[in-house]
């Protein structure tokens, strides 16, 4: 979302900031946590998840861990919104996240593309379609679970105010939600950042901040020509040097 | 008979009280009531006077003793062919010396040596209770003769045959109304009717497997101060056989509470009977009524529950029993955590047993859905955690906290909202604020259906079909990009 290094036809091209990356830290952290701690009370039967339990101190300590660890997610993913929300508003920020008739043109483009019919990938902008639907899953899915652990962990409270049938109800959202987001980190996200043929071994961006100019030409090349200021047309005659897709190793 | 302190005495008589009797002599009594001819001149004019009620002997130390004798009960007794003399050698219808005695017991001990003229050792001792008595005797201590067969009355004993089962000869003394006196005074009856004995299924060991130190040539003296320190002491002759039974109620409550010296705490025969023994659990009710003995109110409580109905209305043999949750031999205290933590299992192995429970309509599904709630689970970890971790747990809900101990009743036909009030209160024992709608919150043992949980069972049915869909779409499309990116190359 921050782009102000702007010097054309360098070959890394800052693309997260510093700020952005400890984000990611934090997410990483809290998350494994969380699924760690979650998946063994969900799936409390198995044998690893009685070793992890017993081996972090018991129930009542993972439960513990998950509540504190929550708590931390929760603070960074209000943080991460209210930042996000504060950066367009006061108009420093593009509003790139945002998803528009494009993203679903170019998952239309891209679906011909895999079935060959189209000869290239679609063009993107600083986010893709794939990133963006990742992100909006995740974000939404991790809000979900942030109001219905709090209402597992004050059942008392919410029947309060609330019919006592939400809570089994929070109890089902909360553990079906959580397979759906670790499905999608650990199938989606876990593929295009490590095993994609694009990035293997891993994708670095997200950890130094910077990526390779021609990853950015055959990924982001709408984002490119805007920074340099250039027509789209010329990103892609540069991408045409490029036979090999696939990592920059494989350029003369 | 009267006991003496510190000697056990063995009484050796006929009851005469009965009118009707096996013995001739005493169904011909009533034809005999004033007729007194079969005595000797000597007895008759004896009677005379101690014929009359009201006749007294003192003893130096002031003891009164009536020396009136029954003249019809003497005619009856064994001695009736005897002058009064042949006994009291110093007396005779001329002469009645002014005798002087300390006490009765000196008196008794004087007359115990008259019976020696006609009945001496070699007869005598052939019976193993008198062998007994004779090596006392050696040691010093006296025993007395008329103690156990009494002075004027005394019977015939019957018999004089072999006989070749052991119970038999038992039996023989045995098989009449005897009696004995503890040393507080309680009498009791030493008469064996050997129907029950044929009955029990101890019917293949002999007398002695149980009465052990007693045989043919044998017949201990025992100085127990109570009935009840003689059957806490009997339970060591079922240990000698039943080492597992013996060893499980070492872990007992009742024999802690033994031990501790409240010897009301029941043992062995308490429960299972003595020489009426008989197989245990042929009908469960009648367990229950022994623990009902100590235990009347839990008994009346457990009677107007569900179970307690079921089995004492309708004979049902599948609810549990005293024994079932608290066990026979090794029952262990029950406000304890580790009792608390095998409640779930002991319901469930009625509760999670289709056999048992489907005939009636119950669900198995109520042990796996509290096993899988936040309860069960915690419940479970709490328990690993004191096994591996040795951690303390916190008490945590199980089946009793709601549904009750020995007062379970049924849900069925119980009104839904009293129902609820109820559960509400007992929510609220641990979740101290929680509102009145929080039972809500439980699923009530069902499995999320439309009419129980319909939210519930649309959203796991909503994710039921997402998942997978996403699951499947995005391995596609992980496939198809890779394809691509081969094919390219």
């Amino acid at each position: 979302m921050m782009a102000e290094t702007t010097v054309a036809q360098e070959k890394r091209i800052r693309r997260f900031s510093t700020p952005r990356i400890v984000e990611h830290w934090l997410a990483m952290l809290t998350f494994g946590t969380l699924v760690a701690t979650g998946l063994a009370q969900s799936f409390f039967s198995l044998d690893i998840s009685r070793w992890i339990i017993l081996k972090a101190g018991g129930i009542d300590t993972i439960r513990f861990i998950h509540r504190f660890t929550g708590v931390v997610f929760l603070v960074a993913t209000i943080s991460h919104v209210a930042i996000a929300a504060m950066g367009i508003i006061l108009r420093r920020w593009q509003p790139s996240m945002v998803i528009n008739k494009n993203d679903f043109m170019d998952a239309i483009h891209d679906i011909r593309y895999y079935l060959s019919m189209e000869n290239s990938p679609a063009m993107c902008d600083r986010y893709s379609y794939k990133q963006k639907f990742e992100y909006w899953g995740i974000l939404t899915g991790s809000l979900l679970m942030v109001v219905t652990g709090l209402v597992l962990w004050f059942p008392v409270v919410v029947t309060r105010f609330l019919p006592g049938e939400l809570i089994p109800v929070a109890k089902a959202l909360h553990s079906n939600e959580a397979l759906v987001i670790v499905l999608l980190i650990a199938i989606w996200h876990i593929y295009n950042s490590i095993f994609s043929p694009e990035v293997f071994p891993l994708d670095t961006s997200i950890f130094t901040g910077y990526i390779s100019r021609e990853r950015m030409i055959r990924e982001h090349p709408l984002e490119l020509a805007q920074r340099e200021g250039v027509r789209i047309e010329e990103i892609m005659e540069q991408g045409k040097g490029l036979h090999e897709i696939g990592s920059e190793e494989a350029l003369p | 008979m009267k006991g003496m302190m510190g000697i056990i005495v063995l009484l050796l008589h006929f009851l005469l009280t009965a009118t009707f009797s096996a013995e001739p002599a005493i169904a011909r009594e009533p034809a005999l009531s004033r007729d007194l001819t079969a005595l000797s001149d000597d007895a008759r004019s004896c009677l005379g006077c101690h014929g009359k009620q009201g006749v007294v002997k003192k003893f130096e130390n002031g003891e009164l003793v009536s020396a009136y004798v029954d003249a019809i009960k003497f005619q009856a007794s064994a001695h009736s062919f005897l002058t009064c003399s042949q006994c009291h050698t110093e007396f005779s219808a001329n002469t009645h010396p002014s005798r002087r005695f300390r006490s009765k017991k000196q008196y008794q001990i004087a007359s115990s040596l008259t019976c020696r003229h006609c009945h001496p050792d070699e007869q005598i001792r052939g019976k193993p209770i008198h062998a007994n008595l004779l090596r006392g005797e050696k040691e010093g201590k006296l025993s007395l003769c008329t103690e156990c067969h009494g002075a004027h009355y005394i019977m015939p004993v019957g018999g004089g045959k072999v006989f070749a089962a052991e119970e038999q000869y038992c039996l023989r003394c045995h098989g009449h109304a005897l009696s004995m006196t503890f040393r507080d005074g309680t009498p009791q009856s030493l008469f064996i009717d050997k129907s029950i004995l044929q009955g029990s299924v101890h019917n293949k060991l002999s007398c002695w497997d149980c009465h052990y130190g007693f045989s043919s040539e044998d017949h201990p003296k025992r100085t127990f101060s109570s009935k009840r320190e003689y059957s806490i002491a009997s339970s060591d002759s079922c240990r000698r056989c039943h080492f597992d039974k013996y060893s499980k109620t070492l872990e007992g409550i009742h024999y802690a509470m033994l031990s501790k010296g409240n010897l009301k705490a029941p043992v062995c025969i308490d429960c299972h009977g003595s020489h009426s023994i008989s197989r245990g659990s042929k009908d469960r009710a009648v367990t229950t009524k022994g623990c009902q003995q100590c235990h009347p109110e839990i008994y009346s409580i457990y009677a107007k529950s569900v179970h307690g109905k079921a089995l004492l209305d309708y004979h049902n043999q599948d609810v549990p029993v005293c024994i079932d949750c608290h066990k026979a031999h090794n029952m262990t205290q029950t406000h304890t955590l580790d009792y608390r933590e095998r409640i779930p299992e002991i319901c469930s192995s009625c509760h999670a047993n289709k056999a048992i429970v489907e005939k009636y309509g119950l669900s198995t599904d109520v042990v796996k859905t509290y096993l899988t709630d936040f309860h069960g689970v915690t419940l479970g970890f709490y328990k690993k955690e004191r096994e591996t971790l040795e951690k303390p747990a916190r008490p945590i809900a199980v089946c009793t906290d709601c549904h009750g101990t020995h007062n379970i009743i049924s849900t069925r036909g119980t009104d839904a909202a009293l129902l609820k009030a109820n559960l509400a209160k007992r929510c609220q024992q641990c979740h101290k604020d929680a509102p009145k709608n929080f039972p809500d919150t439980w699923l009530s043992h069902y499995e999320p259906n439309m009419r129980s949980a319909p939210l519930v069972f649309i959203v796991n049915l909503m994710y039921k079909i997402f998942i997978p869909i996403l699951a499947i779409g995005l391995v596609l499309q992980i496939l198809l990009h890779i394809w691509r990116y081969s094919v390219d190359r």
